[in-house]
């Protein structure tokens, strides 16, 4: 379920690593309202959340953090991620989380598809439960999403993830829950 | 919080009685379907679960869980509790939680019906990063309060501790900040 997520957010990966300069304009600073969803058999869980963004992050920087994801060591990577400047905040409620990697990527028709990570965890998914699994290893938030040239999108969110090299692409996203949070209205917020 | 810990109090230890059953109900077995609810500022949960009670809680078994609150406590209770018969069952989509704890109390409004499971049913806000311990909190409670109709509404401290405490000798402590909501209660037609 999770691959399309994986796949897709290594599409933005690829598009940085190949083009020479991103051909669309930075937008940033820019916010979006999103609201997410999970649904279950017994349930569901519906949230609301505003994803800043004050600038994307530079290819310099990118490739810094791609190169310590690729390496192998997940200690590095979140350190290198970590120690990258802050370029927004996630913010659910009260809580705010630094967002400390942000890329978009121009589309077809003005679209743009934009991918964020987070320097902690959003949410555990699952977590309540009286035999929930440990969420040691689950270090970091990914949220994927499609704009269009109006301001509206939907997208995905790996509220608890690990992110580690591997399959087809080279990086794989693995989320706590097993089931990504799926943001079924985003909307970019006026200036 | 206060007055879900107190009327529940109040319940486990007896002090509301007598346990006379309702003229105007089928007493257990008996079968409720419950929408749980949990809200916050920024998020909103909804799950489908059913109650099913097979039978309340004697007096004589309902005493000696209390006595062992009162003389061991919390540890003495969950320790008596699970070596109770169970009473029924609290099932939300495939899983299970066994209830070892049943009352049923009839007022002027219609019935309160306590029920105590052995085992905590949902840490609410366990899946924010740096969420409190949950040692301690090994059982659920929940409360139903029914018209005569059988329509009603409730709540339910999914993960809680009972111990004992002032000013009715039982005090439940709930591990989420809010207990969860029961709406939309239904008694179901046997």
């Amino acid at each position: 379920m999770f691959r399309a997520l994986t796949v897709s957010l290594m599409c933005v990966a690829a598009f940085v690593a190949v083009a020479s300069a991103q051909a669309y304009k930075n937008t940033a600073p820019e916010s979006f309202r999103a609201n997410g969803q999970v649904t279950d058999t017994p349930g569901g869980v519906a949230a609301s959340m505003t994803i800043q963004i004050d600038k994307y992050t530079p290819d310099d920087q990118h490739k810094t953090i791609v190169d310590a994801l690729k390496a192998g060591d997940n200690a590095a990577f979140l350190d290198v991620l970590r120690k990258s400047p802050v370029v927004g905040a996630l913010k659910m409620g009260q809580r705010s989380i630094a967002i400390r990697w942000a890329r978009q990527e121009p589309q077809q028709g003005g679209n743009r598809r934009i991918a964020v990570m987070t320097e902690s965890p959003i949410f555990f998914f699952g977590a309540g439960a009286a035999d929930a699994k440990p969420t040691a290893g689950y270090d970091v938030g990914v949220l994927e999403f499609t704009i269009d040239s109006v301001g509206m999108g939907k997208g995905s969110m790996a509220a608890a993830a690990r992110v580690k090299p591997g399959g087809p692409t080279g990086i794989q996203i693995d989320d706590y829950s097993g089931k990504r949070v799926t943001l079924t209205t985003v909307t970019r917020n006026q200036s | 919080m206060a007055v879900f810990c107190l009327a529940v109090g109040l319940l486990l230890s007896g002090m509301v009685g007598p346990a006379s059953q309702s003229k105007n109900f089928k007493g257990a077995p008996e079968t409720f379907s419950a929408r749980a609810q949990v809200a916050t500022e920024a998020a909103r949960g909804d799950v489908y679960l059913t109650i099913k009670v097979d039978k309340y809680t004697p007096d004589k078994e309902r005493e000696a869980v209390v006595k062992a609150l009162q003389s061991g406590g919390s540890g003495a209770f969950v320790e008596a509790l699970r070596k109770a018969p169970v009473a029924g069952q609290i099932e939300i989509g495939k899983q299970t939680f066994a209830i070892r704890w049943a009352r049923d109390v009839s007022d002027d409004k219609g019935r309160v019906i306590t029920l105590v499971t052995d085992k905590p049913v949902y840490f609410v806000g366990a899946g924010v990063p740096g969420a409190k311990p949950r040692e301690g909190y090994d059982v659920a409670v929940v409360q139903l309060k029914m018209d005569p109709a059988g329509i009603g509404e409730g709540t339910m401290a999914a993960a809680a501790r009972v111990k004992p405490g002032e000013p009715t000798g039982v005090q439940v402590d709930d591990y989420a900040s809010e207990p969860v909501k029961l709406l939309s209660v239904t008694r179901k037609i046997q």
